[in-house]
C-alpha cells in the first residue's frame, strides 16, 4: 500500500512495512503520525461540544436562574420542577473547563496539528518514535474515561467533581468539604494524571522528531514557525508537567484510602479544620503549596494552548497574504521569550492568595514583561499583512480573528498583571472574559483556520468556503457577544463561579445582560455544528484537493494529498525558509517552494 | 466580498468601544466610586491602564484595519517583498518594554501599602477591629469586649455576629482573617478590598471608608456548593455608633431574658456610650 | 406581562359544602421565581423553543408513611392534602389554617389609571407590603362579587393593578376586592431560591444537596423544631424560626440570612410554617388511618381472616362519613397549638435574673453537671467533650422494640446524633445565656436532651450551670491522672 520509493526505501523502518498491515493497525491503532494527528482531531473536535454542552448548561444558570433547565434539570430534578441544586452548577463549571483545557485545546494542538505536521513541516517520513506517538494518543482515552466517570458519579450520593478545574485544597482535599469531593476528585486526578502522561509521551517524541530528523538542509532558522511554536511548546511540556503530576500525586496521597489504610498525607492540609462536622484534619501541610504547583503547571500550560497556534497563523497568514512572514527572527525569539518567561510568571495566579507580598512585586513586573513578546508577535503579524495580497477565505478570516482576539485578550491581561488593580479583579468575570478571549477568541479561531488549511492535505479534498464562513461569521459575532460583556461584569464586581449572582444586589441589574451573553452563546453554539458538517461532509464530499491548493511553499504541500504512509516520494532537500513568497527571483508564479530548485544563481533565501 | 469582511473587523472593535464608552451611563461599570483611600488610588491606576490600553487597542486595530483594507484592494501582480525591518523591530520592543515597565514601577506603591505589614497604618494595627473567620457558607466575625484589644484565640467576654461586619468610618481599620474550613476569599466590591482567607493562615488586611455607609461583602474564592450564598454587609459608621453597636451587641449577647434586667442594661449601655 | 397571562386560574373550590365557608379557599397559581427585573419575552420564547412544553413541574411529596397505606387511603390523604394546601406551582390559601396569607382589602380607584379589561387603578387600605404577583383577588361587591382572578402584577408607584386574566366587561369604579396569599407567594419565592435544594420542595429535609451535609437539614413535616424559645410542649415561635433563619445555625451548614429584608424574612418563615402545617396535617391524617389501614395492618387483617372488600368497605365507609370530622379536628388542633407558640405564656422567660458568673456559681454549676440530678455526664461526657457513655450503647427507636442499627443518640427523625462538645464553644441555639438558659429549661425539641425546668431543677440552678458551661472553652487543660472528675479546672477567667 505504501509507496515504496527507492529514495525512501532506506528510510523507512520496519513500522513502515511494505505489507499491508490491515484495517486495526492501519486506522485504529496506527503508528502514521498523520492517521494519529486525525485521531487527535477528531476526539477533541467531539469533545468540543461536550464542553460547549456543559458551558451552555452554566450560562443557561446564570441567565434564568433556579429555573427549570432543559435536559439536565428535566432529568435529575424533576422532583424540584427542573431548578438544578447549587452543587451541579460547580460540576457544570468544573468539567466545562477541565474538558475544555485538557480534552479539547491541549490535545488539539500538540496533538493533532503537532502529529500531523511535524514530521511533514520537516520532511521527515515520520515520527521519531511512532508506536509511543500512538500510546500518547490512547492514553486520552483513559483520561477521558475517568473524566467521564468522574461526571458520572453525579446523582448517587457522591457528586461529580466540584471543586474547579483549579481543583484547590482544601476544598478539594477533603471529601467532607463539597459534595463532588469524594471519590469523583479521585477520579478526575486519574484523569488529569493521564492527560499529563499522554501529553508527556508527545512532548518527547517532537523534541527528538524536531532535533533529529529534519530533512537535508532543513536548518533550525528554516524550520516554519509551526514547528517552532510546536517545538517550544514540547520543551515546555517536559519541564512544566512533572510538577504537576507530581502535585496530583500529592493531592492523591491526601485523599486516597488504599486496601483500608488511610495514606491521608496532609500536603496541602492544616491541622484542625473541621469541615461538615468530620473529625478535625490532623494537618501540618499548607494549601498555598498546590496553588504555587498548579500554576507553575497551568501558566506555563497557557503557553501550550497558544504557541503552536501563533506558529500556526504565521503561516497561515504569509499564505495568504502571498508575503515573507515579516521579521523571521524576532518571531522565533519572541516565541522563545514567552516560553521562558511563563516559567516565572505563575505567581500573578496568586496575588491575592496571601502569599508574601514582596512576591507579588516580582511576579508583576514578570507578567508585564511577558507582554512584550506578545506585542512584538502583534505587530510582526500586522507587518505581514501590510503590503500583502490579501485573499479573504476563511482560513484568512480565522487569523485575522485570531490577532484581533489576541489583542484584547492581551490588553486585559495587562489589568490583571498589575497586582493593585488585580486585587479588584482577582476572580470576578473580568479575569473570565480574559482567558475566554486567549483560550477560546485566539486559539480556536487559528484552529478553526487550521482545520480550513491543512484539511486538503489531510483528506486530499478541500472543506466548503461557504459553510466555512458562515460558520466564521457566527462564531465571531457570537463569541464577541458572549464574551466582550463580561468585562464589564467583571468591572461591575460580579464574581466567578456563582450560582446565582443575583442574590448580592448590587450585581441584579446585569441580569438582562447575561440574558443576551447567553442567548449569544447558544447561536454559538449551535454554529459548532456548522464545522462538524462542513469537517465530516467534505472528507465524503469536498472538492478534490491538488498537492498544494493554497500555492504554499512549505514542506508539507510537495508531498501528496493525502501523503501515502512514509509521505513524500523522495526525500525532500531544502533551500530556503519557508515564506519566499512574491519572491522576485520567479517570475512567473509569486512562491518558492522550500524544495525548488532554481536555475538562477544565489537563488539560495 | 473583500471589503466587507474589512468593514466586518472594524465594526466589531468600534462596538467594542462604543459599549465601553457608554457603560458608566447604562451601569455597566464599578458599583459606585471607590468608598476607601486605597480604594481611590486603586481605580486611578485602573483609570491610566485602560486609557493605556485604549490607545493600544484603538492603534493596533486601526493598523489591522489600514492593512487588510490595502490588502484587499491591492492590484499588483505580486505583494511586497519584504523580510522585516530592524529598526521597526527594535522600535516596538523598546517603546512598549518601556511602557510596559511604566506600568509595573508605577502600582508598586499602592502594592505595598496595602499589603506589605511594614507599610500598615500603625494606629490599625495597634487595634485590630474584629476577627473575620469565613466558613462554609457564612462570615464569622469576633469583636474584643469594649475597651479591649483583640486577642488571636478567643476570650469569654468576645463579642459575635455572623454576616454582619461593623467598622468605625474614616479611619484605617485592621481585620484578622481567618478560615474555619476551606479557602474563601474576603472581598468588598466598594472598597476595592479582596483577600483570601486560607486555612491555617491568619491573615491581617486593613482597609478604611471614607463615609458612613453600608457596603456588600462576598466571596470570591470557589468554597463549595453554597459559594455564592456568602452574602454579608461591611457597616461603616461614626465612632460614637460604632461604640453604641459594640454596647448594643455586649447587652443583647448576655441577655439572660428577664425583661427588667434587659432593660436596665441597655440603659446603663446608653449612658455608657454617653459618658464616653 | 404577557408572561402571567399564560397562567391559567386552575381550580375551581370544591370544599363549599360540608359546612367550610367558601372563602376558606383562595386559589393561587403558578408564577415563576422570576424577578420582574427585565422583559422576559425573548428569553420566554427562546425557552419554549428549546424545551418545548414539557417543564417538569416541582411536586410535594408525601411522607413515607402516607405512601405505605392501602391505595384508597392513601389517595384520600394525598387529595385531602392537595385540596386544603395545593402543590407548590398552585398554592392553597386556606384560611382555617394558621398561617399569615397575605390578606389585603382595596377597592377599583378613579384618578389617572385607565380601567380595561385586565387592568385597573387599585387603592389599597392599607400600603402593601410585597409583590402582588400570583396572589388571588376576589372581589367582595359589584358585578362581580365573589369571584376570583389572579393578579399578574400591581405596581405600587403607578397605582395599576394588571389582572391574570381578563375581564369583560371591566370593572366599575369603587368595586371593592381582596387581595389573598401574597405573602405566602412571595414566601415560596424566596423558599425555592434559598432554601429548597436543602430543606426539599415540601420541606421534607430531602433537597438535592441535603445528603452531602452533616448534620442533615431540617424535616418540617413533624411540626418540630430544635431550637425555640417556647416551653416544651409547645411549637417554635414565628420569633424563633425567624432568628434561625436571621443568625443561622452555627456549626452546622444553615447559614446566616442576615440580610433578608424584614418582609422578606417574614414570608419565607411563613411558607415554612405553612409547609410544617402542611405536614403535621398529612400526618394527622394518616395516624388515624395507619393503625387498620398500612400495608402491614392490612396483611394481618387479611391473615386474622378478613377479606379484602371488608376492609375496602370499611375504609370507604371511614372516608365519607369519618374523614371530613378528622380534617375538621386536625386543622383546629393544628391552629391552636400554632397560634398558642406565638403568645407570651409559652415563652420561657426565667423567674430570677442570672446569677452573678462567679467562681463559686461555676463550681456549684460543675457539682450539678457531675449529679445524678441532672446526668449531664452520661452524654456530654466528664470534660465537657460530648463523649460520655450513653454515645457508646445501643438506644431504642421510641416507640418500638428494636434498637439503632449504630451505637449513641438519635434524633425523633432517625438521625445519629452527637451530644454538644461544650468544649469547642459553638452553641446550636445562640450563645446568649438565655439560649443557654432554655436548652436546660425546656430541653431540645426532638432529641434525648431533657427539660430540666420547672421540675427538676430551680431558676439558680439552671443559671449555675449556664454559667458553668459557658466557662468549659476557657478551662485549662492540667490532666491529673486517676480522678477524671477533679482533673477539670474550672475556668476563673473572669467576664
Amino acid at each position: 500500500m505504501s509507496v515504496a520509493h527507492p529514495a525512501l526505501a532506506d528510510h523507512s523502518h520496519e513500522a513502515h512495512g511494505h505489507h499491508d498491515p490491515g484495517f486495526v493497525r492501519k486506522y485504529i491503532f496506527s503508528t502514521d503520525h498523520k492517521v494519529i494527528g486525525i485521531q487527535f482531531l477528531a476526539t477533541p473536535l467531539l469533545m468540543l461540544m461536550v464542553g460547549g454542552a456543559l458551558a451552555l448548561g452554566v450560562r443557561w444558570q446564570l441567565a434564568f436562574p433556579w429555573q427549570a433547565m432543559p435536559i439536565l434539570g428535566s432529568g435529575l430534578f424533576a422532583a424540584e420542577g427542573g431548578q438544578i441544586s447549587p452543587e451541579t452548577y460547580t460540576m457544570l463549571f468544573t468539567m466545562h473547563a477541565s474538558v475544555m483545557i485538557f480534552l479539547v485545546i491541549i490535545p488539539v494542538l500538540a496533538g493533532a496539528f503537532g502529529n500531523f505536521l511535524i514530521p511533514l513541516m520537516i520532511g521527515a517520513d515520520d515520527m521519531a518514535f511512532p508506536t509511543l506517538n500512538m500510546l500518547s494518543y490512547w492514553f486520552m482515552w483513559p483520561a477521558i474515561f475517568f473524566f467521564g466517570a468522574s461526571f458520572a458519579t453525579a446523582g448517587g450520593p457522591n457528586a461529580g467533581p466540584a471543586a474547579g478545574w483549579t481543583s484547590y485544597p482544601v476544598l478539594s482535599a477533603i471529601p467532607d468539604a463539597a459534595p463532588g469531593s469524594g471519590p469523583a476528585q479521585t477520579l478526575w486526578l486519574f484523569g488529569l494524571t493521564f492527560v499529563g502522561v499522554s501529553s508527556m509521551m508527545g512532548s518527547v517524541n517532537y523534541m527528538t522528531t524536531i532535533i533529529n530528523m529534519r530533512a537535508p538542509g532543513m536548518t533550525l532558522f528554516r524550520m516554519p514557525m509551526t514547528i517552532w511554536g510546536m517545538f517550544i511548546t514540547a520543551i515546555l511540556q517536559a519541564f512544566a508537567l512533572p510538577v504537576l503530576t507530581a502535585a496530583g500525586f500529592m493531592q492523591l496521597f491526601d485523599r486516597v484510602r488504599l486496601f483500608g489504610m488511610g495514606i491521608h498525607t496532609c500536603f496541602f492540609v492544616p491541622a484542625g479544620l473541621i469541615v461538615n462536622n468530620a473529625d478535625p484534619t490532623v494537618g501540618g501541610g499548607h494549601p498555598l503549596l498546590w496553588q504555587h504547583q498548579f500554576w507553575f503547571y497551568s501558566h506555563s500550560a497557557v503557553s501550550i494552548m497558544l504557541l503552536p497556534v501563533m506558529g500556526m497563523v504565521s503561516d497561515m497568514l504569509t499564505t495568504m497574504c502571498r508575503k515573507p512572514l515579516f521579521g523571521y527572527k524576532p518571531m522565533v525569539y519572541s516565541l522563545a521569550a514567552i516560553a521562558g518567561l511563563g516559567f516565572i510568571v505563575w505567581g500573578h495566579h496568586m496575588f491575592t492568595s496571601g502569599m508574601n507580598p514582596a512576591l507579588g512585586m516580582t511576579f508583576m513586573i514578570s507578567t508585564m514583561m511577558i507582554a512584550l513578546p506578545s506585542a512584538v508577535k502583534v505587530f510582526n503579524w500586522i507587518g505581514t499583512i501590510w503590503g500583502g495580497k490579501v485573499q479573504f477565505n476563511t482560513v484568512m478570516l480565522n487569523c485575522v480573528a485570531f490577532i484581533s482576539m489576541f489583542i484584547v485578550g492581551g490588553l486585559s491581561g495587562i489589568f490583571m498583571a498589575a497586582v493593585p488593580v488585580d486585587i479588584y479583579f482577582h476572580d470576578t468575570y473580568f479575569i473570565v472574559a480574559h482567558f475566554h478571549y486567549v483560550l477560546f477568541g485566539a486559539t480556536l479561531f487559528g484552529v478553526f483556520g487550521g482545520i480550513q488549511y491543512w484539511f486538503p492535505k489531510m483528506f486530499g479534498r478541500m472543506m466548503s468556503e461557504t459553510l466555512g464562513k458562515i460558520h466564521f461569521f457566527l462564531s465571531f459575532a457570537g463569541f464577541n457577544c458572549t464574551f466582550f460583556p463580561m468585562h464589564l461584569l467583571g468591572i461591575a464586581g460580579m464574581p466567578r463561579r456563582y450560582a446565582d449572582p443575583y442574590l448580592h444586589p448590587y450585581l441584579e441589574h446585569l441580569l438582562p445582560m447575561n440574558q443576551f451573553m447567553t442567548i449569544s452563546a447558544i447561536v454559538m453554539g449551535f454554529a459548532q455544528f456548522l464545522l462538524l458538517i462542513n469537517f465530516f461532509g467534505s472528507i465524503f464530499w469536498g472538492k478534490k484537493a491538488s498537492r498544494n491548493p493554497w500555492n504554499a511553499n512549505g514542506l508539507e504541500w510537495v508531498a501528496p494529498s493525502p501523503p501515502p504512509h512514509g509521505n513524500f516520494e523522495s526525500v525532500p532537500v531544502v533551500h530556503r525558509g519557508p515564506y519566499e513568497y512574491s519572491s522576485p527571483l520567479v517570475d512567473d508564479r509569486d512562491y518558492l517552494m522550500q524544495t525548488d530548485v532554481l536555475p538562477l544563481k544565489g537563488a539560495e533565501a | 466580498m473583500a471589503k466587507s469582511w474589512c468593514i466586518f473587523f472594524i465594526f466589531w472593535p468600534t462596538l467594542a468601544l462604543a459599549v465601553c464608552w457608554m457603560a458608566p451611563a447604562w451601569g455597566w461599570w464599578f458599583p459606585g466610586d471607590a468608598a476607601s483611600t486605597l480604594g481611590a488610588r486603586i481605580d486611578d491606576l485602573f483609570y491610566l491602564i485602560l486609557i493605556i490600553v485604549s490607545v493600544v487597542f484603538v492603534g493596533t486595530h486601526v493598523g489591522l484595519a489600514y492593512v487588510l483594507w490595502r490588502g484587499s484592494s491591492f492590484n499588483e501582480p505580486k505583494a511586497l517583498f519584504t523580510h522585516g525591518s530592524h529598526n521597526l523591530e527594535v522600535i516596538w520592543t523598546i517603546v512598549p518594554s518601556g511602557i510596559l515597565l511604566f506600568i509595573a514601577l508605577y502600582q508598586m506603591d499602592v502594592w505595598a501599602d496595602y499589603r506589605v505589614q511594614s507599610a500598615f497604618p500603625p494606629e490599625a494595627v495597634r487595634a485590630p477591629v474584629a476577627e473575620v473567620t469565613a466558613r462554609q457558607f457564612e462570615w464569622r466575625i469576633r469583636y474584643p469586649a469594649p475597651g479591649k484589644t483583640l486577642q488571636l484565640t478567643p476570650q469569654p467576654d468576645d463579642l459575635y455576629t455572623v454576616n454582619d461586619l461593623h467598622i468605625p468610618v474614616g479611619r484605617p481599620v485592621m481585620i484578622q482573617l481567618r478560615s474555619d474550613d476551606v479557602q474563601h476569599s474576603f472581598f468588598v466590591p466598594m472598597l476595592r478590598v479582596k483577600q483570601d482567607a486560607v486555612p491555617g493562615l491568619v491573615i491581617p488586611i486593613w482597609f478604611d471608608s471614607v463615609r458612613s455607609d453600608t457596603y456588600e461583602l462576598l466571596c470570591a474564592e470557589l468554597c463549595g456548593w453554597g459559594h455564592y450564598k456568602m452574602k454579608a454587609r461591611v457597616v461603616a459608621q461614626s465612632d460614637a455608633n460604632f461604640k453604641s453597636y459594640l454596647a448594643e451587641l455586649h447587652r443583647e449577647q448576655f441577655d439572660d431574658g428577664v425583661p427588667s434586667a434587659a432593660t436596665e442594661s441597655s440603659e446603663a449601655a446608653e449612658t455608657a456610650s454617653k459618658s464616653e | 406581562m404577557t408572561l402571567f397571562r399564560l397562567h391559567q386560574l386552575l381550580v375551581q373550590p370544591k370544599f363549599g359544602s360540608a359546612g367550610r365557608q367558601v372563602i376558606a379557599n383562595n386559589f393561587v397559581w403558578e408564577v415563576l421565581p422570576v424577578r420582574n427585573r427585565a422583559s422576559f419575552l425573548v428569553p420566554a420564547a427562546l425557552m419554549a423553543v428549546v424545551i418545548g412544553c414539557e417543564q417538569p413541574q416541582a411536586r410535594f411529596e408525601l411522607t413515607e408513611r402516607t405512601k405505605d397505606l392501602m391505595s384508597p387511603a392513601r389517595t384520600a390523604v394525598a387529595d385531602a392534602v392537595e385540596e386544603n394546601f395545593g402543590t407548590p406551582n398552585d398554592l392553597v390559601a386556606w384560611l382555617r389554617s394558621p398561617t399569615r396569607y397575605g390578606d389585603n382589602t382595596g377597592h377599583v380607584a378613579g384618578g389617572d389609571g385607565t380601567v380595561s379589561a385586565d387592568s385597573f387603578p387599585a387603592e389599597f387600605d392599607e400600603p402593601v407590603a410585597s409583590d402582588l404577583s400570583g396572589a388571588a383577588l376576589r372581589f367582595t361587591s359589584g358585578k362581580y362579587q365573589g369571584q376570583q382572578v389572579p393578579v399578574g402584577q400591581f405596581d405600587a408607584d403607578a397605582g395599576q393593578l394588571v389582572l391574570g386574566a381578563v375581564l369583560d366587561p371591566p370593572v366599575e369604579q369603587d368595586t371593592q376586592f381582596q387581595v389573598v396569599g401574597d405573602v405566602l407567594q412571595h414566601g415560596r419565592m424566596l423558599y425555592m431560591t434559598h432554601c429548597m435544594h436543602c430543606h426539599g420542595v415540601s420541606g421534607d429535609g430531602e433537597g438535592p444537596t441535603a445528603q452531602y451535609l452533616d448534620p442533615r437539614p431540617r424535616e418540617y413535616r413533624l411540626g418540630i423544631y430544635k431550637f425555640t424559645s417556647t416551653k416544651q410542649t409547645d411549637k417554635a415561635s414565628t420569633d424563633d424560626l425567624q432568628r434561625t433563619v436571621k443568625q443561622g445555625i452555627p456549626g452546622t451548614y444553615m447559614p446566616s440570612f442576615m440580610l433578608l429584608k424584614d418582609d422578606e424574612l417574614a414570608a419565607v418563615v411563613e411558607y415554612v410554617r405553612f409547609l410544617s402545617i402542611r405536614g403535621e396535617f398529612e400526618k394527622k391524617l394518616v395516624d388515624e388511618l395507619y393503625g387498620d389501614y398500612s400495608t402491614a395492618a392490612v396483611n394481618d387483617r387479611l391473615e386474622s381472616g378478613e377479606s379484602e372488600d371488608e376492609i375496602e368497605s370499611q375504609l370507604t365507609a371511614y372516608i365519607q362519613d369519618d374523614l371530613p370530622s378528622t380534617v375538621d379536628f386536625a386543622s383546629s388542633d393544628l391552629a391552636s397549638s400554632w397560634t398558642n407558640a406565638d403568645t407570651e405564656a409559652a415563652v420561657v422567660v426565667p423567674e430570677k435574673s442570672r446569677v452573678p458568673d462567679t467562681l463559686e456559681s461555676r463550681k456549684r454549676g460543675r457539682a450539678l453537671y457531675v449529679s445524678d440530678r441532672t446526668k449531664c455526664v452520661t452524654c456530654h461526657g466528664p470534660k465537657g467533650r460530648g463523649n460520655g457513655s450513653a454515645t457508646n450503647d445501643y438506644w431504642k427507636v421510641p416507640g418500638s422494640n428494636e434498637t439503632y442499627d449504630s451505637r449513641g443518640l438519635h434524633d425523633l427523625w432517625g438521625n445519629k446524633l452527637s451530644p454538644r462538645d461544650l468544649t469547642r464553644g459553638i452553641y446550636r441555639g445562640g450563645r446568649r445565656p438565655i439560649d443557654l438558659y432554655r436548652r436546660v429549661y425546656a430541653g431540645i425539641k426532638g432529641t434525648p436532651m431533657p427539660a430540666f425546668g420547672g421540675t427538676v431543677l430551680k431558676d439558680d440552678e439552671i443559671w449555675d450551670l449556664v454559667n458553668y458551661v459557658m466557662s468549659i472553652p476557657f478551662e485549662s487543660e492540667q490532666p491529673s491522672p486517676g480522678n477524671e472528675q477533679l482533673a477539670v479546672t474550672v475556668s476563673d477567667q473572669p467576664r
